[in-house]
């Protein structure tokens, strides 16, 4: 793994924290590919960082951000990530909510928006591909395409909340040893 | 409201919420019902700029802090939002050495594939939002392509989605 420098972590989550509209889901969805590209956390890491935010209190995704952060530069990581995704974003939400009315009305402002909204959706189900692709191999397919398949159909079909879901699969990644 | 105050009511109700908008009950019953420092509409704008904006659906506990005390209390907003996220690296000192376990790898990878699926699923509701005529689904389709199958950096998709709102106003 590629050990970033601090100015590249605070780069990338301001980055994401300003560009990825539609909530949490997106932003952990882009964040994996971004790691994964630039080879800056393990797979395992990853899927403890993801598993222990959905048991923390609070905002989700800003504790899977603290974790990754922290993983890849130590306690200033785990600042500079949360501060990174959350300072300009929250600029931006001030200045919504004082013009709030106006950008409601404005057609140009929702039209971006909407436009935004259907990138988060392709990229999620782009991201969530990726990541199952990423864990596959000639002597490994079964099981991370039936954990991934089975997740979804808990958490769609049988609305299990996300908590219920990672810790079906946490039951499974115990009994089900890799091969 | 003093500064303080809001700093606690706000944390008080992202610590015992578990996502985003979990901890919206909590806010109006606090703020519109039993201090009557905001009103349900006042509420509502908060948690639509929360969620029209970039960003955690939670962040719109910074614009209540703004409605109720201006850019001191969006700050407080802020850190009550941030506050909660730093409990999970005690969780991680403690696991420690345990992650390197061959089982605690296992369940690991096991509970970032269910991510993918879980990340499918909360596509879907969205996506039936998104999807309003045949630019959106050609927007959801190749930003889907472009992380799927190349290397292209995610900004340029935001971007270009961008690109492709604007000029879908013009012609």
């Amino acid at each position: 793994m590629a050990q970033p420098r601090l100015s590249a972590v605070t780069r990338l989550f301001t980055r994401v924290g300003v560009t990825v509209f539609g909530g949490g889901d997106p932003t952990i969805a882009i964040l994996q590919r971004e790691f994964y590209k630039r080879d800056w956390l393990s797979p395992e890491k990853f899927g403890i960082a993801f598993g222990l935010a959905r048991l923390t209190p609070g905002t989700n995704v800003l504790a899977f951000c603290a974790a990754t952060g922290w993983y890849v530069r130590g306690l200033p990581g785990a600042l500079a990530a949360v501060l990174a995704i959350t300072i300009p974003a929250s600029v931006l939400v001030v200045w919504l909510t004082r013009a709030y009315d106006l950008t409601t009305r404005d057609p140009l402002a929702q039209s971006i928006a909407n436009a935004l909204v259907a990138a988060a959706v392709g990229t999620m189900l782009g991201a969530a591909l990726l990541l199952v692709r990423t864990q596959c191999s000639r002597r490994q397919w079964l099981r991370p395409i039936t954990i991934a398949v089975g997740a979804f159909v808990l958490a769609y079909f049988i609305k299990l909340s996300p908590l219920q879901v990672i810790g079906a699969a946490a039951i499974v990644g115990f009994l089900w040893a890799e091969a | 409201m003093n500064l303080l105050i809001l700093y606690l009511l706000l944390v008080k109700a992202t610590l015992t919420s578990f996502s985003g908008l979990a901890s919206l009950p909590m806010v109006r019953n606090d703020f519109v019902v039993r201090r009557h420092a905001l009103t349900d509409r006042q509420l509502s704008t908060a948690v639509a700029a929360g969620r029209i904006g970039p960003g955690p659906n939670g962040i719109y506990v910074v614009g209540i802090g703004y409605l109720v005390a201006g850019a001191p209390g969006a700050c407080a907003g802020w850190l009550a939002m941030i506050t909660p996220a730093f409990l999970i690296i005690p969780m991680l000192r403690f696991l420690g050495a345990r992650a390197e376990h061959r089982r605690a790898r296992s369940v690991a990878r096991a509970v970032l594939v269910a991510g993918a699926g879980l990340m499918a699923s909360a596509a879907m509701p969205l996506a039936r939002d998104a999807i309003t005529g045949p630019l959106s689904f050609a927007i959801v389709a190749a930003s889907f392509i472009l992380m799927a199958v190349t290397r292209v950096d995610s900004l340029w998709v935001m971007l270009g989605a961008a690109v492709v709102g604007i000029l879908s106003l013009q012609f």
